[in-house]
């Protein structure tokens, strides 16, 4: 975020927080992309991810007293995200899996974007658990190091390492990716990732 | 250089990830959507504060009148311990002139009897 917008965004947070609907508004406009997407990408499913991140901003409404500056808004909203779409995995699990073709809801919006390979790792995502899901998608959608994402997720530097590490691997077996990064967009299925770690890490 | 190979493959897999992972807009109605379900919860909250303050109102009510109620009965508790301690002093004071009374008609009394007669008793 430019300097700009973080002086902009304090602005609406200040005017948001006295009562004004207009700039909470604003700032809703203002953090629904990064809001919805991780909940796109943990949830795999557009109408469950655009209900999660509404609930998300309604609870941000109830605690807009809370909040003390644009930093502090913008890792608050993470972590809610985050911790609601766990939850929410978590809850699901129990009565039914999350189908792996619901990963082809996500469309790609970029021209040079392979969609095949995009959609294999999302579906490949899909079969990580919760906790290891949510360190991948706070790495390399939001690009947070591993210490933010350790208290964004509450959890340890050394889990968080751990998490990268085991599912980069998993990920790089199941894609069998070459050494050249060529045949990525080969349309033959992903190997699904070994029964042991499905789900487990 | 297998582990170059793994650093490689590595690489691509995070380059990869970066561009699946890529933000996204919601549909247009998002925001209004958030707009929406906080107009639609805004009377409910408006009620509560009044549901809340009755609630407290009735509290402060509830404990003036006890503190109130404790006030009144501790004055009429000291009222009538006052009443009791003079009732007592004037009790006193009417035995205190009565035993004066006394003490004054005994002496009168024996005053106006005829001394014993000392002649007599010696015959």
């Amino acid at each position: 975020m430019s300097g700009d917008e973080a002086c902009t965004s304090r602005a609406l947070l200040a005017r948001a927080t006295a009562g004004d609907t207009a700039a909470f508004g604003a700032l809703v406009r203002m953090h629904q992309r990064p809001v919805y997407s991780l909940a796109l990408r943990m949830l795999s499913d557009r109408h469950q991810a655009e209900d999660l991140a509404q609930d998300v901003f309604l609870q941000l409404y109830r605690s807009l007293a809370a909040l003390e500056s644009e930093d502090h808004l913008s890792f608050w909203l993470r972590r809610v995200t985050m911790h609601r779409a766990i939850d929410r995995l978590r809850r699901e699990r129990r009565y039914a899996a999350v189908p792996l073709a619901d990963a082809e809801m996500v469309a790609s919006d970029s021209a040079d974007a392979d969609p095949i390979l995009e959609r294999r790792l999302r579906g490949l995502l899909e079969e990580l658990a919760p906790a290891a899901r949510a360190v991948i998608v706070l790495r390399y959608q939001e690009d947070l190091d591993p210490v933010e994402i350790g208290r964004t997720l509450k959890m340890s530097v050394n889990t968080v390492k751990s998490h990268l590490k085991r599912s980069l691997a998993l990920l790089r077996a199941a894609l069998a990716v070459p050494g050249s990064g060529a045949g990525g967009g080969s349309p033959t299925p992903p190997r699904p990732l070994p029964s042991g770690n499905r789900l487990l890490i | 250089m297998s582990q170059d190979m793994n650093r490689d493959d590595n690489h691509d897999v995070e380059q990869r990830l970066r561009a699946a992972l890529r933000p996204v807009d919601p549909g247009a109605g998002f925001v209004g959507g958030v707009m929406a379900r906080i107009a639609a919860e805004r009377p409910r909250s408006a009620r509560l504060p009044r549901t809340r303050a009755a609630a407290s109102w009735l509290t402060f009510a509830l404990a003036a009148s006890i503190v109130l109620a404790l006030l009144v009965a501790h004055q009429h508790q000291a009222r009538r311990t006052e009443q009791g301690l003079e009732a007592r002093r004037q009790l006193i004071q009417a035995l205190r002139v009565a035993g004066d009374k006394l003490d004054l008609a005994s002496r009168i009394v024996n005053a106006q009897q005829p001394p014993p007669n000392s002649s007599n008793s010696g015959a």
